[in-house]
């Protein structure tokens, strides 16, 4: 397989073949971020092809000023990002609540294999603000202030939602 | 549960999971779909017209012959009774009592083992390719190099002519064993090279190790695991190099062009002193990864390997020089 920024050009020139070999090599990294942000495997697999086809209409602003995959991940978080406030808009109309984690609680348990599965579960079910936050702050290593911006949310919201997420966790793996 | 044991279990987590599907003919389709302009409308209806006619006189749609061989082989959504045909974007699943043997095109053949989920990607003259999503296969090739291409989560086989053993779990976690002939395995920023009576771990993300021999001796095989996947540096590199023989110079090649550029010399010190390089391969240049004296390296390094492992149980052959042991 050609280096990834050999792929990257011949992408950028319309290559669809170059365009695979990345979905090839980045799939399981865009999965793993859609799957543990939306806390739904049926959820995961259609924002991770929402990923690749808007990076397909993107590519071309790619500039190799940052590495690839990170430029990728950005993208990945604001393409489930985005969905996760349409949604929400579009859910709220038809099914008004005072509780926006009965929303988060609609969703399919991830199936997901491994060591680490508890864990992954216990993510999943968390409310959407609290696991969006978590999984932004804890796994991906973003800042308060970046995550603030991305979701929308104040960087004191931030904190606290991260807190309420570890603090849930904790006593969902206890249990 | 404390705040230090979640933070621990939160690290251990993967940072990469195999989608459960392939989710490129979706995104394939849709990618298709954004670029459609209604001035293609005339061309299309014209080459629609075109594949109607060609559709009635000969099969257009490549497939590869599958053959049960126990159990009973998922192809599709259908249950493989006795045999089928795997066509692009199939997948077959064997469980754990099942397994299945599929022709590669006209060149070759491999057996599908328990537990495997496999995809056939694309079925050309010049391109054979297999997305090998987790399951193990045993694949018998008999064609020039670079038609036959294994995709795995951890990244690429590329076939040179050969037979070989390939298993993965969904993650990337694996092992390629050659048989016959040579594989390179590749990802987009590494790559081994893995001749016959060879071995590389491959793991996700980092992709494929450096190779080694069938019969390295198992602290070796420890210190290149620690060197390739557990960011053990100068020191894993360092203890490959002490247990490091000349039957091993393989994995020295690979090690050469991995090390920090600081450790270069010492490597190739240790390869040199194990192996003699070929007349026109300096230090400097080797030093300096320059192409053409790493690939005559190679060429004396693969040229004594290969005497050593067709000549096993007939001669013995000395690893320095591929000449008969005195």
């Amino acid at each position: 397989m050609p280096p990834p920024d050999d792929l990257v050009a011949r992408a950028q020139a319309g290559d669809q073949t170059a365009f695979r070999d990345l979905y090839r090599q980045h799939a399981g990294r865009v999965y793993a971020l859609c799957l543990r942000l939306t806390g739904s495997a049926g959820d995961a697999e259609e924002r991770t092809q929402d990923v690749f086809v808007r990076l397909w209409d993107k590519l071309s602003s790619f500039r190799g000023e940052s590495a690839f995959s990170s430029w990728l991940h950005r993208l990945a978080v604001n393409v489930v990002l985005n969905e996760a406030r349409t949604t929400k808009r579009r859910e709220l109309r038809v099914m008004p609540t005072d509780n926006p984690d009965v929303v988060g609680a609609q969703h399919a348990p991830v199936q997901s294999a491994g060591l680490s599965i508890d864990l992954e579960r216990a993510i999943a079910e968390l409310p959407d603000g609290a696991r969006e936050v978590f999984v932004l702050f804890d796994i991906e290593g973003y800042g308060h202030a970046e995550i603030a911006q991305l979701v929308g949310i104040a960087e004191g919201t931030s904190k606290a939602q991260l807190f309420r997420a570890r603090q849930l966790l904790r006593e969902k793996l206890d249990a | 549960m404390n705040e230090h044991e979640l933070e621990r279990a939160v690290s251990r987590l993967p940072k990469s999971i195999e989608p459960p599907r392939d989710l490129w003919p979706g995104i394939e389709a849709r990618l298709r779909k954004g670029r459609w302009n209604w001035y293609w409308l005339p061309l299309a209806a014209a080459a629609v017209f075109a594949l109607v006619l060609i559709a009635r006189t000969v099969e257009t749609e490549p497939a590869w012959d599958v053959t049960k061989l126990a159990g009973q082989p998922l192809l599709g959504t259908a249950r493989l009774t006795a045999s089928g045909r795997l066509r692009v974007g199939d997948w077959l699943l064997t469980d754990d009592s099942s397994r299945a043997l599929v022709a590669v095109g006209e060149i070759g053949e491999l057996e599908v083992k328990p537990g495997t989920r496999l995809q056939l990607v694309a079925a050309r003259p010049d391109d054979h390719r297999l997305a090998l999503a987790r399951g193990a296969i045993d694949a018998t090739v008999d064609a020039v190099p670079r038609l036959f291409f294994v995709e795995t989560p951890a990244g690429t086989a590329i076939d040179l002519g050969c037979a070989y053993t390939l298993e993965t779990d969904s993650l990337g976690t694996g092992r390629l064993h050659v048989t016959r002939g040579e594989v390179e395995f590749a990802t987009g920023s590494r790559s081994s090279r893995v001749p016959l009576g060879a071995i590389i771990q491959t793991r996700p993300v980092t992709g494929p190790g450096i190779p080694y021999v069938e019969d390295a001796p198992a602290p070796l095989v420890r210190a290149l695991a620690a060197f390739d996947f557990e960011k053990g540096g100068a020191r894993a590199a360092r203890n490959v190099l002490a247990l490091a023989r000349a039957q091993d110079a393989l994995s020295l090649w690979h090690l050469l062009q991995r090390v920090d550029p600081t450790l270069r010399a010492t490597v190739y010190d240790r390869l040199a002193a194990l192996l003699p390089p070929p007349p026109g391969v300096t230090r400097a240049r080797a030093i300096a990864l320059d192409s053409r004296a790493l690939e005559g390296y190679w060429t004396k390094i693969h040229r004594i390997h290969f005497r050593r492992m067709t000549l096993r149980g007939v001669l013995e052959i000395d690893p320095r020089t591929g000449l008969r042991a005195r």
